[in-house]
């Protein structure tokens, strides 16, 4: 029985689909990449560049399409979706890796007994109603006790049992102390992260700073036993008496410092104030036009003032 | 440098934590920025190159000073207010023509950039074909060796992937590829890849180098007689020719932070990803098996469960226990059998 006819058809089936190459492409299903090792041949780019470069371009696709057809794929409404691998190529990361954060006290006791994390849907079935109302937020049957319009009593409550409100500040208690487990977790996050000795100096800061800040600076208040005494700045003199050339030196600075010289003004640029932005700044105070203008303008007035100006 | 943002209400703290850093990350965002003069050349370039990037892309409508090989204080900016990682800085000046700075930022610091001039370039709308939908991931094509070897064009392969196609997805919809971007280099016969006895003469070979063309396609999935179709290509698109000008490489410390790669989760391990971990192997069924290799067992010393009842009795009198030894024994043998 011969069956190399039937075999050569179906090779011959084949034969649109596979592309021959020198070098095998390297294909990169991951980013739908594939890059063509073969070194460029110069007669069919110098005869007619757009052609070759379209040729080229079929014969790789083609490869990759072929590629992507063979990946494992899932039906959808849109067509076959295939599921691609993760990529060969390494691209750099825009931010660096997340550093991963400490489980919380809940999160631990979960680890540890084997609880699994289960979402719990916002629409609760309410059997009264025949419907699906929200748990909480508008209309929620959290508050359902408090929107009530009669209530069951029991026999032996106090007079003054008001259920709304016991039912309301049970709620409340419940936000706040969830809110009080998040700023615990949140600070035994914070302290894993920093070591003990930054949180000292941080409260020691926290506390010399309060200690300062009364009405008349921290100076007149009563000292409690065990508080450290407050460091000042000492103020430095100079001596009365300095050589010729020291003074000559200082007021010369001073000068050069009053000047007010465009250029430096701008080479200075880069070491800029962290509280202030400069450039808003001068953007702000000029109007728009810029330090150019400014400076002309301080200058113009100065000189005007020197003159008497509208005086 | 920026104020941190303290949010004050639940969509204001969404809004924070979708710009912290992820593992898998998405795409990079990119700003098209437009120098103190660009020509025609350069605001048609670069109006399609954001219709390519579109949705992940802003252009500045104002135009900026900015010189980011001197003074990249801007980009960063930008960067860190915009959550944008990725610079296209269109700038024509008389010595550089059409030029087009390619930048990518790390950490809201610049990682590395590259400096293209665009020699020739011909628009969307000037070939009448039918164009791909926006949005949809393009397929990309390398067609030269010199984008393994030569660090240059690495860089610029580099650079054109993450800013076309960036973004690490799971699943594609077959039907929706639908359109390529070919990146080739004319033939250079007079190239070396790094000439051992000059070392690296860096930007004097900046003419020498080849310059790129840049070719984008429709992909047509014809029926072919087997699963995988034929596919043909038509005219679409941008055709840009650009010759490499200046670049910036990355601060290696830097490259190397950039290309850490999260631990691998135990999925990715099961898929036969990561390194090969001996003796663990994922069957035809798709559970991972491991084998266990424990030493050589002693027989004699195995230590099996205790049938006290099928102990041996002790022995009682001297007397009777000849007799009753003799009986034993074969009583005893009868046991041990069993």
């Amino acid at each position: 029985m011969d069956v190399s006819n039937i075999l050569a058809s179906h090779a011959a089936k084949f034969q649109s689909v596979t592309v021959e190459k020198e070098t095998p492409l390297d294909v990169d299903t991951g980013f739908l990449t594939v890059t063509d090792l073969t070194p460029i041949d110069e007669d069919s780019y110098k005869s007619n560049l757009e052609e070759y470069l379209q040729v080229t371009a079929r014969d790789g696709i083609q490869a990759l399409v072929a590629a992507l057809y063979g990946l494992p794929t899932q039906p959808s409404p849109d067509g076959p979706l295939a599921q691609l691998p993760p990529p060969t190529t390494q691209l750099p990361r825009a931010k660096p890796l997340p550093k991963p954060k400490p489980p919380t006290k809940w999160e631990r006791f979960a680890a540890a007994k084997g609880i699994q994390k289960r979402v719990r849907e916002k629409k609760v079935w309410d059997e009264e109603r025949q419907e699906w109302v929200n748990r909480w937020g508008k209309d929620g049957k959290n508050k359902e006790k408090e929107e009530q319009w009669i209530h069951e009593v029991k026999a032996n409550a106090p007079v003054d049992h008001d259920p709304v409100k016991a039912a309301r500040d049970a709620r409340t208690s419940r936000v706040a102390k969830n809110e009080r487990q998040q700023l615990q977790n949140h600070a035994r996050a914070q302290t894993a992260a920093s070591g003990r000795d930054e949180r000292k100096k941080d409260i020691e800061r926290t506390l010399a700073t309060t200690r300062m800040s009364t009405a008349s600076m921290g100076r007149f208040d009563k000292k409690l036993d065990g508080e450290k005494k407050l460091r000042g700045v000492k103020r430095k003199f100079e001596a009365t008496e300095t050589s010729v050339e020291q003074e000559k030196q200082a007021s010369l600075a001073v000068l050069s410092k009053l000047d007010g010289d465009v250029k430096r003004t701008r080479k200075e640029k880069g070491a800029g104030d962290d509280a202030l932005n400069v450039r808003k700044a001068i953007r702000n105070v000029s109007k728009g036009r810029g330090g150019v203008a400014l400076a002309r303008e301080a200058n113009k007035k100065g000189a005007r003032g020197k003159r008497g100006g509208k005086r | 440098m920026l104020r941190t943002v303290k949010p004050r209400n639940a969509r204001s703290k969404r809004a924070l934590e979708a710009r912290e850093a992820k593992e898998v990350e998405d795409v990079r965002t990119a700003i098209f920025v437009k120098g103190t003069h660009t020509g025609e050349i350069l605001n048609g370039v670069m109006k399609e190159l954001m219709a390519l990037k579109r949705p992940d892309a802003i252009s500045f409508s104002k135009k900026n000073t900015v010189h980011p090989f001197e003074d990249a204080s801007s980009l960063e900016f930008w960067a860190g207010k915009n959550d944008a990682s990725m610079f296209l800085l269109g700038q024509s000046t008389k010595k550089r023509p059409a030029g087009l700075i390619v930048a990518r930022t790390f950490d809201s610091r610049l990682l590395d950039m590259c400096e293209l001039g665009v020699d020739n370039f011909v628009s969307m709308a000037e070939f009448k074909t039918p164009k791909s939908t926006p949005g949809h991931k393009p397929m990309m094509h390398f067609a030269s060796e010199l984008f393994d070897t030569h660090p240059r064009f690495v860089q610029v392969k580099s650079l054109l992937m993450d800013f076309f196609n960036g973004e690490v997805i799971d699943s594609i919809c077959l039907p929706g590829l639908e359109h390529v971007i070919s990146v080739s280099i004319a033939p250079a016969p007079s190239l070396q890849t790094a000439n051992p006895i000059l070392g690296d003469s860096q930007e004097d070979d900046v003419q020498n180098l080849p310059k790129i063309h840049i070719r984008t396609y429709t992909v047509k999935l014809l029926p072919s007689g087997t699963r995988v179709p034929r596919v043909e290509l038509t005219e679409m698109g941008p055709f840009l020719d650009l010759s490499l000008r200046r670049h910036q490489a990355a601060d290696p410390e830097m490259w190397k932070a950039a290309m850490r790669r999260p631990k691998l989760k135990k999925q990715d391990l099961e898929k036969g990803l990561g390194k090969k971990k001996k003796n663990l192997e994922v069957d035809e069924m798709g559970d991972l098996r491991g084998r266990v290799h424990i030493a050589k067992q002693d027989l004699n010393k195995l230590q099996t469960r205790k049938m006290k009842g099928l102990k041996s009795m002790p022995v009682e009198e001297d007397g009777s226990s000849e007799e009753s030894e003799q009986e034993d024994d074969p009583r005893q043998k009868k046991r041990k059998r069993d």
